[in-house]
């Protein structure tokens, strides 16, 4: 055991003493993550800006007094570059007016049948007739939805209501029954569910990354550069060897994932900044909650220690062994990603004992207050006898002299 | 006390080795029922040209390999029944086997120190005493990364030999060497045979081992070809100097379509 503390010691020495490797291992991937949160934060909030900012254009055919009026008293109003025509105006430039929607010089184009206030009167008197309104406006264009959006809940619906006031009086009579809706939920709960659906795939992902950096270059690395030989020749068993650097990998690894959840945990923040709250505030675990965060990651990471591990030592070079990681690295991502999107819908117990699959379903679960504890010893069972058997084909693999010396 | 005991070492060759070696057989011998002792207090060489086997030899003797017939014991240990025991005694130099770049000396020293089972006084007096030896004081603190060749390979052999080895595996310790430290390394091994030390060595300069070795063992394809001292090597052959003897035997054990 001392040997294989020894060992460990020196495998982090190694990184630790290395400022270059210190920096592209934990503080590149935090400088890189906080930016890109960062600057896309910034460009969706200016983006929203921008919208809001905007002086919505607006062709109104045949506008009534009335709506000429509600306009003017709206917000849109008093921002939007609004001109009224009449039919005959409009359909001289009708070609052109359509032609600046398509190209997003315009916004809206709200047309009123020629006849819409007389027959809004009518109605008004108790008539069958409804007046006619189209509005035209191009989804493809921010400006033009957005000026839509608005039209319709600042004009329209306030020329309706007083229209609809005008007939009845009681706007109250239009109403069948009264809909109170209350929202019951775990406060908690609401606010983990945004990183229920990324911190699994995040935990996965970010787990294997760090082994894959360190574990590659621990073993493939030592045995092309011919350093692991000199270990091979001193008095230590293969196993203490083997044993020492799955160690510090999964330490390395650990502190690597660490890093980087934390820093893409404080970075929310600043792209929910940028589009208003998306559910990740009061994040907050339980100390149990977080115990069982750390045992689903340590036996997550033990595992991905010993696939790494074996990889590195079945190959004969690094360029082998990153080349056989590549293709595991794509199913660990798939995986990951298959619990961003689950439905409410409950998996079998089978499922969490799936190594790295039942890991981010056990994390999931844990974020949305669901996990069982008959999942929870699924999802580390599982991971654990898997990684213990890889274990002892690694140590296997150095015992063998073709492995280790191309012999 | 090295005793090799009718050892053989067959590889199997994958479809990738075979093309390599140009050849359809499933195996290769790469050394062949060969027996020879090394004694304490002597330097042995194994002489022979490349791919005679010598590397594959000094590597079953250094347990990283395991005979595919036959036996090996140093200091009394099979090397593959006690390899843990043999590993003890042993200290191996090779070309192929080389420190980790990152490190110092001096960090390297004491880790394989401590995993030769070895207190913190026991370490520093062997290194006072070994970087003396090979002048590494100078650059002891200084990354592997960082120095000559010659000096890598005097903290190899420092490193090497922290735990004062009873039995010393040196292939080809010359190679690659300017001239200085070639004689630096030579004389060193020189005073582990005056201190009673088993020394092995490999080599296809003949006029190395010539100086050197107080026994030679010439193989050639895999097979010992002869075994003794250099005046009984040069009698049995008839020859005026050990390159002599080594070609005449080369041509006698070799066939003619392999020497063209």
């Amino acid at each position: 055991m001392n040997k294989t503390i020894l060992i460990a010691k020196k495998e982090l020495f190694r990184i630790f003493s290395d400022r270059k490797m210190v920096f592209s291992l934990y503080i590149l991937p935090v400088i890189i993550v906080v930016a890109i949160y960062s600057i896309m934060g910034q460009l969706i909030g200016s983006m929203s800006k921008d919208i809001e900012e905007h002086n919505a254009v607006i062709t109104v055919v045949n506008p009534t007094d009335e709506l000429k009026d509600i306009i003017s008293s709206s917000e849109m109003g008093k921002n939007a570059d609004i001109t009224f025509v009449t039919e005959d105006e409009y359909n001289s430039k009708k070609a052109e007016i359509e032609d600046s929607i398509l190209n997003g010089d315009s916004d809206l184009i709200v047309y009123l049948d020629k006849d819409f206030g007389s027959v809004a009167d009518s109605y008004v008197a108790g008539g069958d007739s409804l007046p006619s309104m189209k509005i035209f406006y191009n989804s493809t264009e921010n400006y033009s939805s957005a000026s839509y959006s608005n039209f319709d809940s600042e004009v329209v619906d306030t020329y309706k209501t007083t229209l609809l006031d005008s007939r009845y009086g009681d706007l109250s009579m239009l109403n069948a029954f009264n809909v109170d809706s209350q929202v019951i939920c775990k406060e908690e709960k609401a606010n983990m569910e945004f990183l229920a659906m990324m911190l699994p795939y995040m935990v996965v992902m970010m787990l294997f990354a760090g082994v894959m950096s360190v574990g590659v270059d621990a073993i493939a690395g030592e045995k092309e550069r011919g350093t692991l030989s000199s270990m091979l020749i001193s008095p230590v068993k293969r196993s203490e060897i083997v044993a020492g650097k799955l160690i510090s990998m999964a330490i390395l690894s650990i502190i690597s994932a660490v890093v980087y959840c934390v820093a893409m945990i404080l970075s929310i923040p600043n792209i929910t900044g940028g589009v208003g709250n998306m559910g990740a505030g009061n994040i907050s675990f339980t100390v149990g909650q977080m115990l069982q965060l750390v045992a689903i990651m340590v036996v997550l990471v033990y595992f991905y220690v010993g696939v790494i591990g074996l990889i590195a030592t079945l190959s004969p070079n690094t360029r082998a062994a990153s080349s056989a990681i590549s293709p595991i690295y794509i199913v660990i991502i798939i995986l990951g990603m298959m619990t961003m999107f689950r439905t409410g819908g409950t998996n079998s117990i089978g499922s969490y004992l799936i190594p790295v699959y039942g890991s981010a379903l056990a994390i999931s679960d844990l974020c949305k207050l669901e996990l069982t504890s008959i999942n929870f010893l699924a999802s580390v069972t599982g991971t654990l006898v898997c990684g213990i058997i890889l274990t002892f084909v690694v140590a296997k693999a150095f015992n063998s002299e073709k492995l280790m010396f191309n012999a | 006390m090295i005793e090799i005991n009718n050892l053989t070492k067959i590889y199997k060759l994958s479809a990738k080795k075979k093309r390599e070696l140009k050849t359809n057989k499933d195996v290769k011998i790469a050394v062949n029922d060969l027996s020879l002792t090394a004694k304490p207090g002597e330097i042995f060489g194994l002489l022979g040209p490349n791919g005679a086997g010598k590397t594959t030899t000094l590597r079953c003797v250094a347990t990283l390999l395991k005979p595919t017939k036959g036996d090996i014991k140093v200091c009394g240990f099979d090397t593959v029944k006690d390899a843990q025991k043999v590993r003890d005694s042993i200290c191996f130099l090779t070309n192929e086997i080389k420190l980790d770049e990152h490190f110092s000396t001096d960090y390297l020293f004491n880790f394989f120190g401590k995993l030769k089972d070895m207190s913190d006084e026991e370490i520093a007096k062997r290194k006072e005493e070994l970087f003396a030896a090979f002048n590494i004081n100078e650059f002891k603190d200084k990354k592997i990364q960082e120095l000559s060749t010659g000096m890598k390979q005097k903290a190899s052999i420092a490193v090497s030999l922290v735990n004062d080895p009873e039995v010393v595996i040196f292939d080809e310790p010359t190679s690659g060497l300017d001239i200085v430290t070639a004689k630096g390394v030579l004389d060193y091994l020189k005073k582990l045979r005056a201190d009673g030390k088993t020394v092995i060595v490999s080599t296809h300069i003949m006029s190395e081992a010539e100086k050197l070795c107080d026994r030679i063992g010439m193989i050639i394809g895999g097979k010992k070809v002869i075994e003794g001292t250099i005046p009984e090597i040069l009698e049995e052959t008839q020859t005026p100097d050990i390159e002599e003897a080594f070609f005449k035997l080369y041509m006698e054990n070799t066939d003619e379509k392999e020497v063209k």
